[in-house]
């Protein structure tokens, strides 16, 4: 006996083989008792099934649809502000005129974010001192020794 | 039960294919009449995969936002039905996969280790295939069995059982081959067949 056609059986109830493994199937039915119990089960089974499938739950079709719509609509918002072709196009051209800018340089009179910028690169720059303290303590000394030597010369002008 | 086939009016621009092309193409007609004609059938099967009112709405609803989505993708070598039911189905099977543990941990709570609800751990009345009501309650233990099914097996069942599709329309759904479906659908009825005879 060849091997049991298990997995052909269903095909064949449906119809679905090609004529030569029909043919073979059904040589095999023939011989193997079975199989032959195995391919009415199988028809019993499956005529059952396709007969009592449940119905499923009644449904709002309106709420069903406006929950679709709305959906979608939210979908298509999250992401669609910035993609749509005028947002897309504005931003490319003012993500461009930034980039012209920075590139070369503004022109005309500094603004007050400029000046701003250079205040705060001259702060960077002096802040380089505070590394070296105890100089600029020294050299603050120093200075206030020249004012007081300055103020024993006005005193004495002062006084001539 | 409906077979899951275009619904010809008979003008091809009405089609289900030329209908999904004019999706792509943003017609929001087009995409009504496609909802409209495939609402059901979608909700039918999601639910009969899911057993879930709330969780095959959404799914019955993901599965139409994505063919408005993906609309532009639909080659036509397909039909337009396998193609709709391929997102559906992978959806559900998506979502059942997701929740895996939690219908585990559920089942589990409910069932004795046999896998039986708590329902049918109740004796069982003697079988009389004469009596209604044992017939009744056959079809609603193959049904249960159903749901107890891998998702791949029951997706097959119930795509063969309820949609009356093909092996070659099954495996175009759900993308493998014939012979895959065919042990699927072997598995599946073994199983159920060992069910019914259980009682």
């Amino acid at each position: 006996m060849a091997d049991h056609p298990k997995t052909d059986l269903v095909p064949y109830l449906r119809g679905e083989l090609a004529p030569a493994d029909r043919a073979r199937v059904a040589r095999h039915l023939e011989g193997c008792p079975e199989c032959r119990e195995d391919a009415a089960a199988l028809h019993g089974l499956i005529e059952t099934l396709g007969r009592s499938v449940p119905p499923p739950p009644a449904i709002h079709w309106g709420r069903w649809r406006a929950e679709l719509t709305a959906r979608r609509d939210a979908r298509r918002g999250r992401h669609a502000w910035w993609w749509r072709p005028v947002p897309l196009a504005l931003s490319a051209s003012l993500a461009g005129a930034l980039l012209v800018l920075v590139v070369l340089g503004g022109p005309g009179t500094p603004t007050g974010n400029d000046l701003a910028v250079v205040e705060q690169t001259l702060l960077g720059r002096r802040l380089e001192l505070l590394r070296q303290l105890s100089v600029v303590e020294r050299l603050e000394l120093l200075e206030d020794l020249d004012i007081i030597r300055q103020l024993d010369r006005l005193a004495a002008a002062s006084e001539g | 039960m409906g077979r899951w086939r275009a619904e010809d009016d008979g003008s091809v621009e009405n089609s289900d294919e030329a209908l999904c092309r004019r999706v792509a193409e943003r017609d929001e007609a087009a995409f009504d009449l496609l909802v409209e004609r495939y609402r059901e059938r979608a909700w039918r099967l999601a639910w009969s995969i899911l057993r879930d009112a709330e969780a095959a709405r959404d799914v019955s609803q993901d599965a139409f936002i994505r063919l408005y989505e993906a609309a532009g993708s639909f080659a036509g070598r397909a039909r337009f039905s396998t193609w709709f039911y391929r997102l559906l189905v992978n959806r559900c099977l998506d979502h059942r996969r997701r929740n895996r543990w939690w219908r585990l941990w559920a089942r589990d709570e409910g069932e004795a280790p046999g896998g039986e609800t708590l329902l049918e751990r109740q004796p069982a009345p003697a079988y009389d295939p004469g009596d209604a009501l044992s017939r009744e309650q056959a079809v609603s233990a193959l049904w249960a069995a159903v749901d107890r099914l891998p998702p791949r097996q029951r997706a097959v069942v119930t795509l063969q059982a309820q949609e009356e599709l093909s092996t070659a329309e099954i495996a175009d759904v759900l993308k493998c081959s014939q012979a895959t479906v065919r042990v699927h659908l072997h598995r599946a009825l073994k199983t159920l067949r060992r069910t019914l005879e259980k009682r």
